[in-house]
């Protein structure tokens, strides 16, 4: 039950799932989906592709450098069962997982911090060059004296009374 | 009459059974190439530098071979002729660029660290 990573989108391969193409110098390509696959026999880049994890990562939208990263890596060298060692990782891997969640979000806020300072600022210059453009006090105030109050005739209150 | 495409113009590519599309197949694809013209540089030779084993079934016996564009010529004269063409000099800028995109990119991407290839084993 080893889970493998997608060639073209880096994403993971649960085992039944994905295809599978072995190149005639042995080497193998998975891919999780047949989008991935389809975008490889188009011999298109994925570098080059916005929505994979290469792009991403190339382009600094996605974590690169971290800790947690080596916890997850692919051994080539079986380890020698060890009961208390075992026991030991199991305990460890959901909080490795939330830490690892947690850098993401910290590095995807940190990211978007400079945006968010950009459109504040633009923001703040709009307002001051189009602060002329409002409505002025004394036409508000001319607008209320134009207001007229109509009065309720007393008949159409006594047919009402009638009526009922 | 089969494998043809009728809306196709060009000839070589209205063809769709195995025995036109055989020549793709054969093809290094670009990092096979890369890793040859990486591990050449290593040794500190050229792409022409090397000595091509004689065989028969190539043209040529084998000896004008272009590691760029992973094809074998008839003669010099018209390996000479390869160089100058705008394919040959298109793979060469291609092969200049980045290094193509492996599995382990994808591994390293997707949050996993390098391999862990354990302790060297005692050479004998």
């Amino acid at each position: 039950m080893r889970l493998e990573k997608c060639w073209f989108c880096s994403s993971t391969i649960y085992p039944g799932h994905g295809i599978q193409f072995v190149r005639n110098d042995a080497k193998i390509f998975r891919f999780c989906r047949s989008k991935c696959h389809k975008n490889f026999k188009m011999k298109r880049n994925p570098r080059k592709v916005k929505w994979t994890k290469a792009y991403r990562c190339l382009h600094g939208k996605d974590m690169t450098q971290d800790s947690t990263f080596e916890f997850e890596r692919k051994r080539n060298r079986p380890e020698r069962y060890d009961r208390n060692v075992t026991a030991q990782t199991l305990k460890a891997i959901p909080l490795i997982t939330k830490i690892r969640h947690e850098r993401h979000k910290k590095h995807i806020t940190e990211r978007q911090k400079q945006g968010k300072t950009k459109q504040r600022e633009r923001d703040a210059k709009e307002l001051e060059q189009d602060i002329q453009m409002l409505p002025k006090k004394d036409t508000m105030l001319s607008t209320q004296k134009t207001k007229v109050v109509v009065k309720v005739s007393q008949q159409q209150t006594e047919e009402n009374l009638m009526e009922e | 009459m089969g494998g043809k495409c009728p809306h196709r113009k060009v000839k070589k590519r209205r063809l769709s059974h195995k025995t036109a599309r055989r020549g793709k197949f054969l093809v290094k694809a670009d990092d096979a190439v890369y890793d040859e013209l990486v591990k050449l540089a290593d040794a500190g030779k050229d792409a022409d530098a090397t000595q091509l084993p004689v065989d028969e079934d190539l043209p040529g016996m084998g000896q004008f071979y272009c590691l760029h564009c992973d094809r074998y010529f008839a003669s010099e004269s018209v390996k000479e002729e390869h160089y100058r063409s705008k394919r040959h000099k298109k793979r060469i800028k291609q092969m200049s660029g980045p290094a193509p995109h492996t599995q382990l990119d994808a591994e390293l991407a997707a949050g996993m660290g390098m391999p862990d290839n354990g302790l060297k084993l005692m050479s004998m």
